[in-house]
């Protein structure tokens, strides 16, 4: 990925226009800001923003993504411009695996296996060590998508219960909901997993990689892009339950931070820029990787697994899915 | 898979680069974009060498034929490269195909603005037609070329996905 560019975070609601090649944000209350179009990868709307059709051509014009959360925190969509890093060979061979359990199951096993793994390593090695070991031989024994699907919310569970255990009353769980989440925990959890989402769906589409066709998740039962739910498994953990339990160790996270109503409950305003500010500045988190040699950030270990997949579309080789190593 | 007349000079280029590069690049799996080196090189092109007008071949776009029919192609780095020499000649080898009597390439090193002259020979017209041969039957292979050193694949737009695991 290229180093110069970056993804903007927009968390104020505000109007883009073009002005010449640069994007012009007009806030209320504020002087309008200029972002020279070279230095954006993508934009991640997480406040209401106004589009028009001139700056959708000139976003396009520098391949340039927008990635819109709604009101509740939750992925409401995309602007994405013409797909341009098309592969015929790729997509044919990613359809060939996908399309033959064979070749399929051995990808969704690692991912649900390294998945838990990552899991285990952010909530607790020792409370999670059964689990995980019930984990491995139920996915072992799985000979469909949906048993490994079954085996992987068992351990999800337990290891949500055990996750409880490290949080303030206030902020656990009590098991997981969606749409909308029922408690404070759940809204960050969901929220988070909402910009994963993007962040997937972007790196996805720098390869030739097909996003609706998936190894794990059900390629045709939602329409979303199946493949961004297969790679946010294993990369779920090290944002989501990470940040909410720094947060809370921290103190950081506070009652004002949610509007909760009797049976859900949402990020406020705050919230939501403490939570974008944490995950923003997570992504930019840098690791020395053991092959390259070089460090590279969590934003870029997301690309670099989308393109270890294409490499098992390409090439054959075997797809090991995200594992923390350090 | 390509013909003979698919093959572009970028093909050549990496044919000579590295075998592995345009076996994937042939597959459509193209990162240079992603590239800052690559970006740095698109932005500079657009604002250098004025005057040439580029002319489109199809398969392949050369920078610039000039009035006494040389083609002329501008480089970036200050390094002599055989794959640079190899890029022309397929463009030479390109216009007489479609009946141009071209008369040779000339390669522009902008940095030290240096240039260099290949007149196209009968040796050179051979050459090219091995080049091609050559692309088409490691784009044919079914399984990929192995990497090269890793030495030598730095500022490769293909380094992060052959080397990240």
């Amino acid at each position: 990925m290229p180093a110069t560019s970056r993804t903007y975070w927009l968390t104020t609601p505000c109007r883009l226009r073009r002005q010449d090649d640069s994007i012009r944000v007009e806030r209320d209350g504020h002087p309008p800001t200029f972002l020279p179009i070279e230095d954006v990868r993508d934009i991640i709307a997480a406040a209401e923003v106004d589009l028009n059709t001139s700056m959708m051509s000139l976003l396009n014009k520098h391949r340039i993504q927008i990635h819109i959360l709604g009101y509740y925190g939750d992925y409401a969509g995309s602007f994405l411009p013409a797909e341009t890093a098309v592969s015929g060979t790729v997509a044919l061979n990613q359809m060939r695996l996908a399309s033959d359990d064979e070749h399929a199951l051995p990808i969704a096993r690692a991912l649900i296996d390294n998945a838990a793994f990552n899991i285990r390593w952010v909530i607790d090695r020792k409370l999670l060590t059964r689990s995980y070991g019930v984990l491995k031989e139920s996915i072992a024994e799985a000979t469909t998508r949906e048993q490994l699907m079954a085996a992987e919310g068992n351990f999800r569970r337990s290891a949500w219960e055990v996750l409880d255990t490290r949080l303030p009353d206030w902020l656990q769980l009590d098991g997981r909901s969606r749409r909308p989440p029922r408690n404070a925990g759940n809204a960050v959890i969901s929220y988070i997993n909402g910009i994963l989402y993007a962040r997937i769906l972007s790196a996805l589409r720098l390869t030739p990689l097909h996003t609706g066709i998936a190894f794990l998740h059900a390629t045709m039962q939602r329409h979303r892009h199946s493949l961004a739910l297969d790679l946010a498994e294993v990369f779920k953990p090290l944002f989501a339950e990470r940040i909410l339990i720094r947060l809370a160790n921290r103190r950081q996270l506070k009652p004002q931070h949610f509007d909760i109503n009797t049976n859900q409950a949402m990020l406020s305003e705050s919230g939501r820029k403490l939570i974008v500010q944490t995950v923003r500045d997570d992504l930019a988190e840098t690791v020395k990787h053991r092959t390259l040699g070089r460090n590279v950030s969590y934003d870029e270990l997301i690309y670099l697994d989308a393109l270890a997949l294409t490499r098992t579309c390409l090439e054959g080789s075997t797809y090991t899915p995200f594992r923390v190593w350090w | 898979m390509i013909t003979a007349d698919d093959v572009g000079g970028v093909h050549v280029k990496y044919l000579y680069h590295c075998p592995r590069q345009l076996w994937l690049y042939a597959r459509g799996f193209r990162p240079e974009h992603l590239n800052d080196a690559v970006q740095l090189g698109t932005a500079v092109h657009e604002l250098s060498y004025s005057r040439f007008s580029p002319v489109d071949l199809g398969a392949a776009t050369l920078d610039h034929l000039d009035n006494q029919l040389w083609v002329h192609e501008i480089k970036h780095s200050a390094k002599r490269r055989e794959a640079d020499h190899a890029q022309a000649r397929h463009y030479c080898h390109q216009l007489v195909r479609i009946g141009v009597d071209v008369q040779g390439a000339v390669l522009h090193y902008r940095n030290p603005r240096k240039t260099e002259r290949f007149p196209y020979t009968d040796d050179e017209h051979q050459k090219a037609t091995e080049d091609i041969d050559r692309v088409l039957d490691i784009v044919a292979h079914a399984e990929s070329p192995p990497r090269l050193g890793r030495t030598s694949c730095r500022g490769c737009s293909y380094l992060d996905y052959c080397w990240s695991q």
